[in-house]
């Protein structure tokens, strides 16, 4: 809290409705993780009870970013944010999109859960299981550093986002083997493919919560630029 | 009552109280003053009483009865009255009697138990006279061209001897008098080419046919005077005095015949306002104890306003000086010091200051320089009318720079850099935004600086006031404007009359009437001034946030 | 220094390399200037360029000296006895400090709109020709063009021309703080200060005032010296950060306010504790 130094405004009614608003995007932050969390039990599990909380739970998420919304707009029109505040609201007002997106990814990881996979596309569950288990380490170290407000860290995460790249390109390669071998077990692989879809965009969203977490902190810009860009960063 | 203390009202009582005295007692002063100078005018009854002395012998008195007053019965043992022991106060009375040529003194006291009988008889008449002052009594005859005519046509020789009057006033004043003011002009250049050492014989000869012709116009006005002055000399009023004696007035000497005791209220009332309006346009007759006193008021007016024109430039400019350009070091604050402390200066010292430096010093290099040729009767060189405005304006500078200077410091200074940022000058600023401006605070120090200045005498007497002025200062002999001039002045005339005349006791209403006049002729100064103040205030009002 | 390729700057508003100006688009050269009140030194080693036709806003806490900085463009200060001034402002590539500038020309050059508005005690049609009078032109039919120019210039036109010979005192707060603008461009200076043009108005005035600095700069170079941070934020293009008489920092107003390089610029904008 000490790096976002909020507490120093002559305004403390000021210092108290950002103090809030971060709490509330953290809540939220961690509402996301736990619905992740949930969804990829689920799906590991199958267990069709938990995934029907997480899809009964979705709504928390959208109500928490509706709620930090309206408070943002209201700090915009109130307390004519500058400099570092201003980027503040705008980091939060992104980020939020960006966690609720990440809300309804977990959702359709979720539904794979309802569709009946046969036994023997279990170990295709066990890849996806991987690949799940790699975006929510990522999803709690974004977290982390947007707690922190952390550069490094964040900028660490950005580029750590390859690796799940890569791991899901391998994923769907390893997919689409089973397609071809036996095209009846399309439709099935069809939804593993639609929920390593999935984790792969919560890593991109990932990504782009770290990028607001930079400009938030450099107040520079770094979406759709090289990774080179991000050396002279620190 | 505590509380009452604590609520303020007891300070609000207490500055009410104090404005309420003050009030009371400027409106008591205006009161007496007025009522004492007005009454003066007011056509008086006339009393015939009929009396015994304490000799026992009977007599009748006429006249006005001007003043009452209760005297101890102890003060008059002397004159062996026949009053009872017991009486404590006698009460006698101030009659004016007037006939100066057959009393010493037209006033006297008459006791009013001596009294037998008190009667107002319509057949009283007052003849207000050019010399000797009021004549009462019964007329008897009255006598046109020599011969004895009836009574009721005396009004219209009134009238027409003061027809004749005028005519010959205007005679002497402006023919005569600027014939008089040409031979004497003629004159002095004659004796200017002679100390220049440029008299020719053909300058001297032109200057003595000019001579001869003038004085040959004046020969032809003279005659015309003489007969006019032949043609009133015959006509005549005989008039029975008091004790019977018959006395005859030429109407050459007679300004007025009222018929007091005749006259109804409205009739009084037209008398009242031309006798006032005889007072203020008239000249003064019989050592200023009777006629008007316009000379007075003239002199008043002219003097104040060119006191004016004198100090309203000087303090204004002197007063810019020490505010906008002065530095603002020990030497200005010692000049400011100065200043202010100017104004607590005696008025008599500035009058001493006056006749030594301007009258003398100034007035003298004058003559001198320009009027040599009338030495060594001086021109500028002796008190005058000039001198008389520049020592009053040296006396009411003060007043003028310090509210001068108030003004200007009152003038927020957004102004001046208002327009000092649009590229003027200094001296632009000054005379476009800030003069215009501090014009009302100026005009007040010029409303304080006549209200002093009228009022002031004691200088005056030193540097050009007299008792009787024989011109105005302003007539219709080039250049008009007579600096040089002495004049008459209100306050000096006020003091003159009351103080220095042969009768006090008769020149006392004269005395609150002319009071009157010059406190009325201030308070018209000063409207005016506050007038024309105003309506520069609401000009350049500010807008005050 | 971050170098980001500019893509994304939108092209309306070119942005200005503040420090490296081609001489023809400085309209003012400020150069290591000092000024002391007495023994007490207000403003320290101050350099600046000022665009040409931009507004350029002067923010700080009370008593930085922005105020003082401002007057000293058009010599304002010189009628402070106490003051004394080094250093050089360049107009025109003269120094308005040389000891032979005429000063009544500096000022008909850089106009002066101040605090509160102060309207001469005259009619408006009199305060706007006040400057032309001064300069000698008496010509009816110019000063009446000059007239109409200036107070339509000044948003004001419609409001006054049916009592241009009443007394500009009858103006509101807001129409008289016109006024005295049009009064400063009526002379055509090359540069306007305004020094806390709205401190004195209602928000709506503030507003129509703002919004005519914006049409000024068309024509003139402005420069204002502004409490308000959302107004400075508002209507310059330029911004500079004064704190107890140093310049601190001194960019184009976007970048200062969204991402200031000084933490001080940042503390004061944001509304921290200094």
């Amino acid at each position: 809290m000490d790096k976002l130094n909020i507490g120093r405004h002559i305004s403390g009614q000021f210092n108290e409705d950002l103090e809030r608003i971060i709490n509330h995007v953290m809540h939220m932050g961690g509402l996301v993780e736990k619905q992740l969390t949930d969804a990829l039990t689920s799906v590991c599990d199958a267990d069709e009870a938990l995934a029907k909380k997480v899809l009964s739970n979705d709504y928390l998420i959208n109500n928490a970013e509706v709620t930090i919304d309206d408070e943002c707009t209201r700090i915009i029109a109130k307390r004519q944010p500058a400099a570092g505040d201003l980027r503040l609201v705008m980091a939060i007002v992104k980020t939020i999109t960006d966690l609720e997106r990440i809300g309804d990814e977990a959702g359709k990881i979720a539904n794979v859960t309802l569709e009946s996979l046969s036994g023997k596309h279990k170990d295709l569950l066990s890849n996806l299981d991987n690949l799940g288990r790699h975006v929510l380490t990522f999803l709690q170290a974004t977290l982390d550093a947007f707690t922190r407000m952390d550069v490094e860290a964040a900028i660490q995460v950005h580029k750590s986002d390859d690796k799940i790249d890569r791991e899901y390109e391998a994923l769907i390669r390893q997919l689409m083997t089973y397609m071809m071998e036996d095209p009846r077990s399309i439709p099935q692989v069809m939804s593993v493919i639609w929920s390593a879809r999935a984790l792969e965009r919560i890593g991109d969203r990932c990504q782009n919560i770290c990028e607001y977490i930079i400009y938030f902190v450099k107040g520079k810009s770094v979406r759709h630029t090289t990774p080179e860009d991000f050396d002279s960063l620190s | 009552m505590n509380n009452w203390f604590k609520s303020g009202s007891p300070w609000v009582w207490l500055s009410a109280g104090g404005v309420s005295i003050s009030l009371i007692s400027v409106i008591g002063l205006l009161g007496l003053i007025a009522w004492r100078g007005l009454s003066y005018f007011w056509p008086a009854d006339i009393y015939q009483f009929e009396m015994t002395d304490e000799q026992g012998k009977h007599l009748t008195v006429i006249g006005e009865v001007y003043e009452k007053e209760s005297i101890p019965a102890s003060q008059l043992v002397h004159l062996n009255l026949d009053i009872d022991s017991s009486v404590e106060t006698i009460e006698r009375l101030l009659i004016k009697t007037g006939n100066r040529e057959l009393v010493s003194l037209d006033f006297r006291w008459i006791l009013v138990p001596q009294i037998n009988n008190s009667s107002l008889p319509a057949e009283l008449v007052v003849i207000e006279r050019r010399t000797n002052g009021n004549f009462y009594g019964y007329i008897e005859d009255v006598i046109l061209d020599g011969q004895v005519v009836e009574q009721n046509q005396m009004l219209q020789l009134v009238e027409r001897v003061s027809d004749f009057q005028a005519e010959m006033e205007e005679l002497q004043k402006s023919d005569i008098g600027a014939i008089n003011y040409q031979i004497e002009r003629t004159r002095l250049k004659e004796r200017k080419h002679i100390l220049d050492d440029t008299l020719t014989t053909q300058l001297q000869q032109e200057f003595k046919d000019k001579v001869a012709g003038l004085k040959a116009d004046y020969k032809v006005l003279e005659k015309q005077l003489m007969a006019l002055r032949e043609k009133i000399s015959r006509d005549q009023l005989v008039v029975r005095a008091m004790d019977g004696q018959k006395v005859t007035i030429n109407f050459a000497d007679v300004l007025q015949v009222t018929f007091n005791n005749k006259l109804n209220v409205f009739e009084k009332l037209k008398m009242f306002f031309s006798q006032i309006g005889a007072f203020v346009s008239k000249d003064p007759r019989e050592a200023n104890t009777e006629g008007g006193v316009f000379p007075a008021i003239f002199g008043t007016v002219l003097m104040v306003l060119l006191m004016t024109v004198i100090v309203s430039p000087l303090g204004v400019v002197a007063a810019i000086y020490l505010h906008e350009y002065a530095g603002n070091n020990a030497l200005t604050k010692l000049l400011r010091i100065a200043v202010i402390n100017l104004a607590g200066v005696p008025s008599i010292v500035y009058g001493v200051f006056g006749l030594g430096f301007f009258v003398y010093m100034v007035g003298g290099s004058l003559d001198q320089l320009f009027y040599a040729e009338t030495l060594p009767s001086p021109t500028f060189g002796t008190p005058g009318v000039m001198w008389s405005a520049l020592t009053l304006a040296i006396l009411t500078l003060p007043v003028v720079i310090v509210s001068t200077e108030e003004g200007l410091s009152r003038i927020p200074s957004a102004m001046r850099h208002g327009s000092l940022a649009l590229g003027a000058t200094k001296a632009e600023t000054l005379w476009r935004i800030i003069l215009p401006i501090a014009s009302p605070a100026i005009m007040t120090g010029i409303i304080l600086a006549i209200a002093r200045a009228a009022g002031e005498v004691a200088p005056l007497m030193l540097v050009g006031v007299v008792k009787m002025a024989p011109n105005l200062p302003i007539d219709g002999n080039f250049p008009f404007l007579h600096l040089d001039r002495k004049f008459m002045h209100l306050g000096f005339h006020i003091y003159d009359v009351g103080f220095q005349s042969p009768n006090v006791e008769a020149a006392r209403p004269l005395v609150y009437a002319t009071a009157l006049l010059l406190v009325s002729i201030i308070v018209a100064l000063n409207i005016t001034a506050v007038s024309i103040r105003n309506r520069l205030r609401e000009k350049y009002r500010m807008l005050e946030h | 220094m971050i170098s980001v390729t500019p893509k994304n700057l939108s092209a309306h508003n070119v942005k200005l390399d503040l420090n490296n100006l081609s001489p023809e688009q400085v309209a003012l050269e400020i150069k290591h200037l000092d000024l002391y009140y007495g023994n007490k030194q207000a403003l320290q080693n101050i350099s600046m360029s000022i665009p040409k036709g931009q507004v350029t806003a002067f923010i700080g806490p009370s008593g930085c000296g922005k105020s003082t900085l401002l007057r000293c463009i058009n010599r304002m200060n010189d009628l402070v006895d106490i003051c004394k001034i080094t250093g050089e402002i360049n107009l025109n590539g003269e120094n308005i400090y040389d000891r032979h500038t005429d000063v009544a020309a500096l000022r008909r050059k850089v106009g002066m709109v101040f605090q509160r508005p102060n309207p001469f005690p005259k009619s408006i049609y009199e305060n706007v020709v006040y400057g032309l009078r001064i300069t000698g032109v008496n010509n009816r039919r110019v000063l009446d063009e000059a007239v109409e120019t200036a107070l339509r210039s000044a948003a004001l036109w419609n409001e006054v021309k049916d009592r241009l010979h009443e007394s500009a005192l009858g103006l509101s707060g807001g129409q008289q703080q016109r006024l005295v603008i049009a009064r400063a461009i009526a002379i055509e200076p090359e540069v306007l200060l305004l020094d806390e043009p709205t401190s004195a108005l209602d928000p709506i005035s503030t507003l129509t005032i703002e919004e005519l600095i914006n049409d000024l700069k068309k024509q003139f170079t402005v420069v204002i010296v502004t409490h308000n941070m959302q107004q400075a934020a508002r209507v310059s293009d330029q911004t500079a950060f004064m704190y107890m008489g140093d310049l601190i920092e001194y960019s184009d107003t976007n970048t200062l306010f969204t991402t200031p390089a000084k933490k001080k610029t940042e503390d004061y904008i944001t509304g921290r504790y200094g």
